[in-house]
């Protein structure tokens, strides 16, 4: 098999299939690869879909089209140690009415979907076809070669939205050979079957109201924390971890998520349900200092793939960004055809528009984000002082008690120290 | 989750040709190791009386995690399993 494209986009995620879809819209003769049997065959997710600006603009009824779960309307927070744990949620009005602020959402369903939206569009979706190795011809970018399906495909311009490990990257000598374990985290999560009505009544939903929560203080002192979430029919429950710390602490992803299960204001909540599956995968937590090169002779990088993903602690961003850089990388394949410029300089216009919308400007903001979360203080002491505060707080057994400032100071030095609640505070206001 | 039932939980569609091949000397050699704990699909085991690596690519999630945490390099081969193959999640 040997076919000829325009443009071959890698990866049929949220970046690949927005970016075969602005291409096919624009008349491009497009192939979308994708080494799942169908797309979302092989994501992994842990998150909320929040607002979509490009797609919202290619599908001004995207809301009703997508195939989503939940629209959230109460967020928490959860400090944990040991068997205590203290939540604050918020639950606002606001959320309640479209545009609604997040979904929860299954990717084997809406990927598919937005692969089928490019295909629709004229896009060529290539499934069971994982590139090896990049093709060229007279030194340029001339197409990709498939395991799976077998053959070679051919284009002159290569869109990797190939996820975060990019070996299409990797082999364009656009990102580093090693990753550094401090700039990812993986994550793990259980999907857990439970009916609509008992997820309705135990988490004080109505409609189609959903509740999402994370989690500090339960990863046994590894840096990380947990999520929860509510799907229509299920819950997703997970864990994340940085690598940095997880490789070094003897401790393995599985037990940490059984204890986590365990513990019991967790198990709670998810009591009566049945584990239906287990899946994991890597999340680029180094934020804008992990961004490879994006462009190449022949070759754009997009999303996961070009570490588009926003991981400041209380929110996690990953398909917006993802979906925005392939919006964008096929509007600068778009120009470069018009140019007939394929080079570096040709496809520079990705650059600019990234440059100027809220993935970069927003990445660069959380800059110093990834380094104030390898604080490991976060992840054991400040959990335990919160709880230890609030449990206090609440004794009452009959002697004088201690005002409240007493009480945290107390907490304070106990669990954290005063001088590095200090100095974690000064960190923490300068990096967000 | 035990992970002993791992192919309960999760699809998978067995590759016969492993997508990761390991140098197992170098392992050996390794002062780390932080794959065999790392690893959410425990894929890696390390024997400490026969001093030996065992690698099963069976049940991988794909998730990547041996890829970083391996500072050795002992990779002969990484990449994803041939299209068609490996894991196949339904709902995640």
């Amino acid at each position: 098999m040997s076919k000829n494209y325009q443009a071959i986009v890698i990866g049929a995620g949220p970046a690949g299939s927005s970016a075969a879809l602005t291409m096919a819209r624009a008349g491009l003769d497009v192939a979308l690869v994708e080494r799942g049997s169908f797309p979302g065959e092989k994501n992994m997710f842990g998150g909320l879909l929040h607002r979509m600006p490009s797609l919202e603009k290619i599908f001004p009824d995207f809301w009703e089209r997508a195939p989503l779960e939940r629209h959230i309307i109460k967020k928490g927070v959860t400090f944990m140690t040991g068997d205590s744990s203290f939540s604050t949620t918020i639950e606002a009005g606001s959320f309640d009415k479209p545009p609604y602020n997040g979904y929860t959402v299954f990717r084997p369903r809406f990927d598919r979907w937005l692969a089928e939206e490019a295909v629709a569009a004229g896009a060529t979706l290539i499934t069971s076809s994982t590139v090896d190795q990049i093709v060229l011809k007279n030194g340029k970018i001339a197409g990709v070669t498939i395991l799976g399906r077998s053959g070679q495909l051919n284009a002159p311009v290569l869109v990797a939205a190939d996820g975060v490990l990019s070996f299409t990257a990797l082999k364009a000598g656009l990102r580093k050979p090693t990753f550094d374990p401090a700039q990812m985290a993986v994550g793990v999560k259980a999907l857990i079957d439970m009916p609509r009505e008992m997820i309705d009544e135990r988490f004080g939903l109505v409609r189609d109201q959903g509740f999402a929560n994370e989690f500090v203080g339960c990863t046994e002192g590894v840096r990380g924390g947990g999520c929860f979430y509510t799907n229509y029919d299920s819950l997703s429950l997970g864990l994340v971890f940085h690598l940095a710390s997880l490789r070094t602490s003897g401790k393995t992803p599985y037990d940490l998520l059984n204890a986590f299960m365990e513990q019991p204001q967790v198990a709670k909540m998810i009591s009566g349900g049945r584990l239906l599956e287990y899946s994991a995968h890597l999340i680029p937590e180094g934020g804008y200092d992990m961004i490879p090169e994006l462009v190449g002779d022949g070759i754009i990088v997009a999303g996961d793939a070009a570490a588009f993903c926003n991981a400041t602690g209380l929110n996690l961003e990953g398909i917006n960004l993802a979906s925005h850089s392939g919006v964008v990388a096929g509007e600068a394949v778009i120009a470069a055809h018009r140019a007939g410029d394929f080079s570096k300089q040709g496809l520079t216009a990705y650059k600019k528009l990234l440059d100027e919308s809220f993935v970069i400007k927003d990445l660069k903001q959380a800059r110093n984000a990834p380094h104030m979360l390898h604080n490991n203080r976060i992840y054991h002491e400040y959990p335990e002082m919160m709880c230890n505060f609030m449990e206090n707080i609440y004794k009452i057994e009959g002697i004088p008690k201690q005002n409240v400032t007493k009480l945290f100071l107390k907490s304070a030095r106990e669990k954290v120290g005063l001088g590095n609640l200090l100095a974690d505070g000064f960190s923490a206001w300068r990096s967000l | 989750m035990n992970i002993d039932e791992i192919f309960d939980n999760t699809s998978f569609t067995i590759d016969r040709e492993a997508h990761i091949v390991l140098n197992y000397e170098i392992c050996t050699g390794c002062d780390n190791r932080g794959c065999v704990n790392s690893c959410p699909a425990r894929c890696y085991t390390w024997s400490q009386e026969e001093q030996k690596m065992t690698f099963v690519h069976d049940g991988c999630l794909e998730c990547g995690t041996c890829y970083v945490v391996c500072h050795k390099n002992a990779f002969t081969r990484w990449r994803y399993p041939r299209g068609g193959f490996g894991v196949a999640y339904r709902m995640t």
